[in-house]
Formats: structure tokens, sequence, C-alpha cells
């Protein structure tokens, strides 16, 4: 009864609608495409209820034993699917990405955030118990959870722990996904307070790698290039042609409407035409008439399909919905009175931000195009799975604090 | 111990507080910055956006108005619109992943259906990939002028051919068939790409246009204000949704002047030979009936005539798409007379003095002959009496002595070189020949011999029959005036500018012609209940092997208040006399 009580329901309801608004959304996508595809909202939906037995089941499992007990073998099965995937994997889209009915990179996320919070607190108790061991009241120890030796050596463990699956992500090849667990590994870091300096100055220098690249693409794509410099700067540069493509598409969005920059102009005009007010459910034309590609619209163009037909008041609902997940995420992360709990519940909060905001923003031209679902309400059996199992684990912290 | 406790606690406390509000802080900034940009997106450009999208998927369709009919003065059908069906293919029923693909896949869905219809149909499959490539959102017609029995059989198995469908659309059609065809005309595709307004169409429905006679005249009349459908399209151009935004509107009909009897009366009198009638009315210029023979039949040409019979129509030593009415120039040998006579009567000429008649008219070595070649029986003749009797030396010799500038400026005067500007598609001015014409086109000077041959309408004069129907009016009213096909036009007269006695002599000449005896076109009045003036002619033109005589009547009736002026020429004929008057009598008599 306790448990009920510290139950988070406005986390629990902002999921739901969001899965609800998920599922209108794929019919409406699915509408647009053969009737293989008509029902593949009822598949959502379906998913979700699985989904949610595995959210009840690990909310009312204190999280201490879930994270502690189970995330070193959930990891480690993890990786074997990372390495089965990618020679037994089945091929969609340019990418090696299913093993039988699921992909092994969204599980492979959860799995590492959860092994990560474990590693980066193992010997922080529950923030009460660890001054117990360490009685010293020094300044440096004033970091948080208490005494564990959160130097660089904890750093580079927890960065070979988050990387390994990252770069097997990469091999698939699936950047959108290595994009998105980046943040959460950084904030789960930073939350748990390994090696701070280093940490901040390895950001600061990710930042300027990352604008080094883009100055680089910017410089040898602009156009009155030419060619042979463009080739000498692109030689440089550690992308792949595909994905250089779509880092300039998003530098210069007009420089090819109908091919590289299609998938960009056509989600900002569905985006775009539904105005404040949105075209109505099941009658967005771009989706309709497959100017949107089919392809993709029920997964990564989810909210182009969204917005056009829901219009700016539907998107405002749901940057909405958002937030109160998100916030909901933090603040269980605020009241939790352990280390693991609050970086737990910060990791994959942070996962479920860059999922959305990713999605989103690249739907709007603010970053490149790259796949990457919008949480619980794309179409994808794994990812829904994945996010509310993650949600569940969030709400296990709520409750058990 | 618990102080230290409560430090560590505190620590935890105050830099995992920093770091939830931190992360929580950068949610909200995130999101926030989503909604700045989505209200820039959705809210500010939401017009250029919304129009890009209605760009790329909206296909504006031109959808001609019903064209007007065409009406004889009586109410007689001579051009309608009937109901024409069609099968047509849907493309976007037969989708694949390629354009080959589903080029294949309707040409297999066609077939399919050739054995429910009946009939094989005549599409191949360029004709599929054109339609892919230009119209793909349009329907693909496979069967034209699919037949009642087609139709069940169609219909029976319409569920079993998803994506082909039945239309109607309206079809020209010429009840009278080759009826007045010259003067109707004919319609054809319309081949311009419509634009219109400030965007251009981007498909334009099958628009029939007028190809020749009054529906090429009356082309924008009779159209009809087009309407407007829009169709979305998908990304790959099949169609999705159609709806119509402007309903076209039927053209209205065309009410002409033609009196069906005598139109029905000049057609058959024609039949068999080559020639043009003209009948009208001289008070107000309204064309009663007009004929050119031979024909054909214009409801072969819709929707498209046939290569092979286009060949036929054209090398067709007969012309029979030429419109002799108004295209026609003849020379108009005697009927040319009258206009002689003026000349000679407005420069001075007694028009009762003597002219002694030897048979023959001698200008330097040239002679011209008299129909009567040892001159006539009376010995001496008046005006009206060479009038009557035809008289060729009698009108040299009254030239001659009028002067070529009296000769020209009468035959001007009277209508002839210069279109009489009637509402016709085409027409041909004929040409009043001075030595400035000659010059130019036979390189040569005005030679004295020139003077005689025109006086009695031989030479280089050529005219067409509307023009001379409308001078054998004018003669009998005094006045000219404009000729019109289309009903209701207003008169447009001009007086002839010769003196009413000069008028009265010519008159009295032409009933003459008609009603005394040994008059020339004697036939023309015989059993019509009016009595009526005219003037036959026979033009030589040609020599030797090629030489023929065009045989022409003019006249009006009644003599004396003329309601009716009518010319006709019949090529190869033997006299005007005999030839053309016994066909303008036959014509006459359709109304008197």
């Amino acid at each position: 009864m306790g448990k009920l009580l510290r139950f988070n329901w406005l986390m629990f309801g902002a999921m739901a609608v969001l899965i609800a608004l998920g599922t209108v959304s794929i019919w409406s996508a699915g509408g647009a495409r053969e009737a293989v595809f008509h029902g593949l909202w009822k598949s959502h939906l379906a998913s979700a209820v699985a989904g949610l037995a595995i959210y009840f089941a690990l909310a009312f499992t204190d999280y201490r034993y879930t994270v502690r007990i189970a995330s070193p073998f959930a990891y480690g099965a993890a990786l074997v699917m990372l390495v089965a995937v990618l020679f037994f994997g089945d091929t969609f889209y340019g990418g090696r990405r299913w093993l039988w009915f699921f992909q092994p990179s969204e599980v492979a996320k959860l799995c590492t955030i959860m092994f990560l919070a474990s590693l980066v607190t193992w010997n922080d108790g529950d923030g009460v118990r660890a001054v117990k061991l360490e009685e010293s009241d020094d300044a440096d120890a004033a970091e948080p959870g208490g005494s564990g030796k959160k130097g660089f050596a904890l750093f580079a463990l927890a960065a070979a722990v988050a990387g390994v699956p990252a770069l097997l992500i990469l091999a698939e090849p699936d950047l959108g996904t290595t994009l998105a667990l980046a943040p959460a590994v950084v904030v789960m870091l930073v939350a748990a307070g390994v090696w701070r300096k280093g940490l901040f100055t390895a950001l600061g220098v990710a930042a300027v790698a990352v604008s080094l690249v883009l100055g680089a693409v910017w410089e040898a794509e602009r156009p009155g290039q030419d060619d042979e410099k463009r080739a000498a700067i692109l030689r440089h540069v550690p992308l792949k042609p595909h994905q250089v493509k779509r880092v300039k598409t998003f530098l210069f969005p007009e420089s090819d409407p109908m091919g590289a920059g299609y998938n960009l102009r056509q989600s900002l005009i569905a985006i775009g035409s539904g105005g404040v007010t949105g075209k109505g459910l099941g009658k967005g034309e771009a989706n309709r008439l497959k100017y949107l590609p089919p392809s993709v619209s029920m997964n990564d163009f989810i909210f182009c399909v969204y917005a056009e037909e829901t219009g700016y008041i539907g998107s405002l609902a749901l940057l909405a919905l958002f937030s109160a997940l998100c916030l909901c995420g933090a603040w269980t992360a605020w009241r939790s009175r352990d280390a693991c709990g609050r970086v737990l519940a910060l990791g994959i909060t942070t996962l479920i931000f860059a999922h959305a905001y990713i999605n989103i923003a690249m739907g709007v031209g603010l970053l490149p195009i790259t796949g990457l679902p919008l949480p619980f309400m794309s179409s994808g059996r794994t990812f829904l799975l994945v996010a509310m199992a993650g949600l569940g684990l969030v709400q296990s912290v709520s409750i058990h604090n | 111990m618990n102080s230290a406790r409560q430090n560590a606690q505190d620590a935890f406390r105050r830099t995992g507080d920093f770091t939830c509000v931190a992360v929580a802080a950068l949610f909200l900034a995130g999101f926030a910055a989503l909604a700045v940009k989505l209200r820039d997106v959705q809210v500010e450009n939401v017009a250029s956006l919304a129009y890009d999208a209605a760009r790329q998927s909206v296909r504006r369709v031109r959808v001609p108005g019903e064209r007007g009919r065409i009406l004889a003065a009586d109410g007689t059908v001579l051009a309608a619109n009937r109901p024409a069906r069609t099968i047509v293919v849907n493309a976007e029923a037969f989708q694949r992943r390629t354009w080959e693909a589903t080029a294949s896949n309707i040409l297999a869905a066609v077939e399919r259906a050739s054995a429910f219809v009946g009939r094989e149909s005549r599409l191949t499959a360029d004709d599929i990939r054109r339609h892919i490539r230009r119209n793909l959102a349009r329907p693909l017609v496979a069967w034209k002028d699919v037949t009642d029995d087609e139709l069940a059989r169609f219909a029976e198995n319409e569920c079993e051919m998803p994506g082909l469908s039945c239309t109607e659309s309206a079809e020209r059609f010429y009840p009278q068939g080759s009826l007045a065809a010259h003067l109707v005309g004919y319609v054809g595709r319309d081949r311009v790409e419509a634009s219109e307004g400030d965007e251009r169409m981007n498909y334009v429905d099958f628009e029939m246009c007028g190809r020749g006679g009054l529906e090429d005249r009356y082309d924008s009349f009779l159209r009809g204000v087009p309407g407007e459908r829009k169709l979305t399209v998908d990304a790959r151009g099949f169609a999705c949704r159609e709806w119509t935004v402007v309903e076209p509107q039927k053209g209205p009909d065309l009410v002409l002047t033609i009196d069906m009897a005598l139109q029905t009366a000049a057609e058959r009198e024609l039949a068999g030979c080559k020639g043009a009638c003209v009948v009208m009315d001289p008070r107000d210029g309204a064309v009663l009936a007009m004929a050119s023979s031979p024909g054909y039949d214009p409801n072969d040409f819709v929707p498209s005539l046939p290569a092979r019979l286009w060949e036929d129509l054209s090398r067709d030593p007969g012309k029979p798409l030429l419109n002799r009415a108004t295209q026609g120039t003849y020379a108009p040998g005697s009927t040319f007379k009258p206009v002689t006579a003026f000349a000679g009567m407005s420069a001075g000429l007694s028009p009762t003095a003597a002219y002694d008649c030897s048979g023959a008219y001698r200008v330097g070595r040239m002679k011209i002959r008299c129909s009567h070649a040892w001159g006539h029986w009376s010995g001496r003749l008046d005006l009206a009496n060479a009038l009557k009797e035809s008289c060729n030396p009698y009108f040299c010799d009254f030239a001659v002595r009028a002067g070529t500038n009296a000769l020209i400026t009468a035959a001007r005067a009277s209508g002839l070189g210069a279109k009489t500007g009637i509402d016709f598609s085409v027409e041909a001015a004929g040409v009043v020949p001075d030595d400035e014409w000659k010059r130019a086109h036979w390189h040569e000077r005005w030679y004295p011999g020139d003077l005689p041959q025109m006086a009695i309408g031989q030479g280089m004069l050529l005219v067409t029959p509307l023009q001379m129907a409308r001078l054998a009016g004018a003669i009998g009213t005094g006045y000219m005036v404009r000729p019109h096909l289309k009903a209701g036009e207003p008169p447009e007269r001009t007086s002839l500018p010769f003196p009413k006695w000069q008028c009265d002599i010519v008159r009295d000449g032409l009933c003459r012609v008609v009603n005394a005896p040994g008059g020339t076109g004697w036939r023309a009045g015989d059993g019509v209940s009016v009595k009526v003036a005219g003037k036959t002619g026979t033009a030589e033109v040609g020599t030797g092997e090629t030489r023929r005589k065009n045989t022409w009547f003019m006249g009006y009736a009644p003599a004396e208040n003329p309601t009716v002026a009518l010319a006709i020429v019949v090529e190869n004929g033997e006299t005007g006399g005999s030839t053309a008057a016994p066909k303008a009598r036959e014509i006459l008599k359709a109304r008197f």
C-alpha cells in the first residue's frame, strides 16, 4: 500500500498518454502504407501492454537488487547479443540491427546504464553507510555518496563499460543510438562524481572536436568549393560518406532539396503545414500522400505525422508530456537517498530526454537527420519495451526511497 | 560520528541536488528550445510551408465547358454534342515498385479486361509509358466509343476489374451529316497548352476547338466557361483525391440565319457537280443558304480524322474541303456586265444609244465573239436589251468608251475585289485588276485588250459567289449590306454610289434576262411564283485541253421588292442559262 502511495502517478500518466498518442499516430502513418501496416497500431498497443508488465515488475522490485545483482548479467548478455547481431543480424535500411525480433542495441543501452549505475556507485552504499567507511572531513571527501575512490581509474573503467557497447552499436552502424547514449553516460558520471575535473576537460575536448568536424564539413561542402580541396579535407574527417552527406544537409539544407535534403524538407513541410491547430487525426496529407518517406514515417518521423495532424497545440502538448516525464525523473533522482538510485534515475531520464530531443530537433532541422526513435511514440517493439522498462526502474527509485 | 555522518549526508545532498537541478534545467531548456523552433515552423512560417505542401501535392485540371450547339434559323440542329462513353484505367490502382512494373501491370489488366469488354484495346506498352510520364494522375483511355453491349458486359464484371471505370464525355456530333458542312465546319482536339490566370493548369482535359467554318469563327462564343478541378497527388505522382473547384459552364447556342428549305434545296441542286451557291436576304444581309460542292461529312473529323481519310480529302482534285462559296474565286463572266453598265452610265454614256453588234469585237489582233455569232437579230441594241441578250461587243465597246478607271471604280464600288466582311472563318477577296496589280502579279503592263476582257467578266477578274450574291441583292435594293450568318446581327447598309435611274435601267435589263422572250436566263423564272430578275454568265477558263466553262446565275426575287438574292456557280457547265439558271430556279422555288 505504501508502495502505491509513493508510486509517481504523474510520470506513469504522462507515459500512458504518450503511448496513446503514439498509437494514434502509428494508425495514421500505417494507413498511408500497404495493407500489412494498417494494423500496426494494434501491435504497438500489444507491446505496450507487455511493457506494462515489465514496468510494474521492475517498479515494485527494489532497484537496488536489480542494479546490484542483475545488471552485470544483463550487461554481459547485451554484449553477447551485440556481437551476435554483427554476425547473424538482419539488415534493414542499411544497418545490421535486428536479431530475430528485437534490436540488441536498444536493450544494450538500458543494460549499459544499469551496469554503469552499479559500477560508479559500487562502494557508495546508500550514502549513509558510506560515511561509516570513511570518516574524514576534508573537502575532497565531500564527494557525493561518500568516499569511494572516484578518480581516473574508475572513469577509465566506466568509459570502457560504456564504450564497448557504444562501439559495437556504431559498427552496426547505428550512429543515432550511440549519440543518445552519450549524454546519459556523461550525466551519470557527473552525478556520481567520477573524476570531475578530467570529465569536464574531456567534455570540453569533445565539444571542440565536434566543432572542428562540423567546421571541416562546412568548409569542404560549402558552395563553390573545388572538388580536389573538398576530397582533401574530407579525408581527414572521421565520418562515413552518408554521415557527411547528412551533416552537409544539416548545414546547407537548400543544397539538394530532392536528394539528401528531401527528408528534412518533407519533414519541415509536414510539420509546418499542420499550422496551429493541425489537419485533424488521420488527415495529414504529407503522410497520406507519402511525401514523408513511408519507410520511416512510423518510426523516426512519427513526430512529423503527429505534428502535421495536431498542429502547434499538439506539439506543445507533446513537449509538455515529455517535460513532465523528464522532470519527474529528475525529481525522483533528487529525492533518492542513495547515489545508485540517483545515478540510475538520471541516466535513464537523460536517455529518454536525449531520444525525444534529438528526434524532434532533427525533424525541425536543429540537428542533422539520423535514425532515432521517439520514445513511446515510434513504432518499434524493442525500444518501447526498453523505454518502459527504464521508466519502471525510475518508478522503482521513486517507490523505494 | 553523528556529525560526520550528517556532514557526508549534507555533501551528498549539496552536490547531488545541484546535479539534479542542473539536469532538470537542461531538460527544460531543451524542450523550450524545441517549442520556440516549432513555433517558428508551425506558426510563423506556416503560410510558406503550407504553400510548399500544396504546390507539391495539388494539381489543377482545366475542365472544358460543354460546347454550345449550332442551330439553323428554324431550330434545326446542325451541330450538337452526344455522350461518348469510354473505359478508362486509373493508374493509381496498379502501382508497383518500379514504373516499368507499373506499366506492365496496367497492360496486363487491360488485356484481362479485353475478354470482358469483348474488344481488344488499342493501348500499347508505349502508350502506357507515355501516359505514366505525362498524365499519370489522369485517367488513361483504354476503350473509346463503348457500345451498349460492351458497356453492359463491362458493368457486369466491373468488380473483377478494379482500377477500370467507365466515364462519359461530350463528343461533337453533326446530326445533318454533310449538310451545310462547309458552313458549320468541324472541331478537332485543342492542342494549345491552356494557361489561365497566374498559375498554369497542370492538366487540360480533352477539349474541342473549332477547326473550320463557324465552329472556328465562333469558337470562343461556343466554348463556354471552362471549370476547374483539383486533385492531390502522392509523392510518386499518383492521383489520390479529386474535387471540383469551379463547375464548367455550357457554351451558348449559336443560332444562324440559315433557312433549312433553301439550304437543302441549294445542296440538292449542287449535288454531283462542282460549284457553290449563296442565298441571302438583300435587306439585312442574312445569309439564307450557303452551299459548296463537293462536300464531306464533318462527323469523320471527330474526335480526329483518320489519316487515310485526310489523304483522300486533301488529294481529291474536287477539293471537297474548300468552301467555294466564300473561298472559291471565279471569273464572273457575263454576270459582271451590270457593273460595266454602271461604269458606262457613270462615265456619261447614254444607255439608250443603239449599238450595232456585228457578232464580234476587235481590239488589236484580238477578237471577242458575241454569243450570237452573226450579230443580233434585232440589230441595234440599247443597254437593257444588251443585258438581256448578254451581248459581248456591246459591253466591250461600252467599257472602252467609259475608260479603264471608270470600270475599275465601278467594280470596286460594287463590292468586288474586297472581302465582304461576313462572319466566317475564311474568305477570299477576289481580284479587280488594275495596272499596278498586273505589274505586280503578271509582270506585264496593262494592255488595251485587258479592258474589253474585263468588261465581259473575263481576264484577270476574280470574284466569289458570296460577292456576286451580295451584288445581285444590291442591284435589286439599291444598297449594299454586309452579309452575316449569326442571327440577330444588326444590318449594316451602305448605299450603292449609282443614282436610282441607273439602277432602274439595270434592273429593267435583269428583269428582261429572265422574263422577256429571248432572255438568256428565262429558265430561272419558270414556275417561280414571283417575278425573278437576274443575269446569267458563262466564263471560259483555261486554254486548249483544260478549257472549260464555269456557268453562273445571279439574281434576286421578287423583282420589284427583293427579299432573296442569290448567286450560283457551277464548274464545267454548258452555259449559264442552261446549267446554272434551272438550278437557281429550283432553289428559288423552295421559297416562292
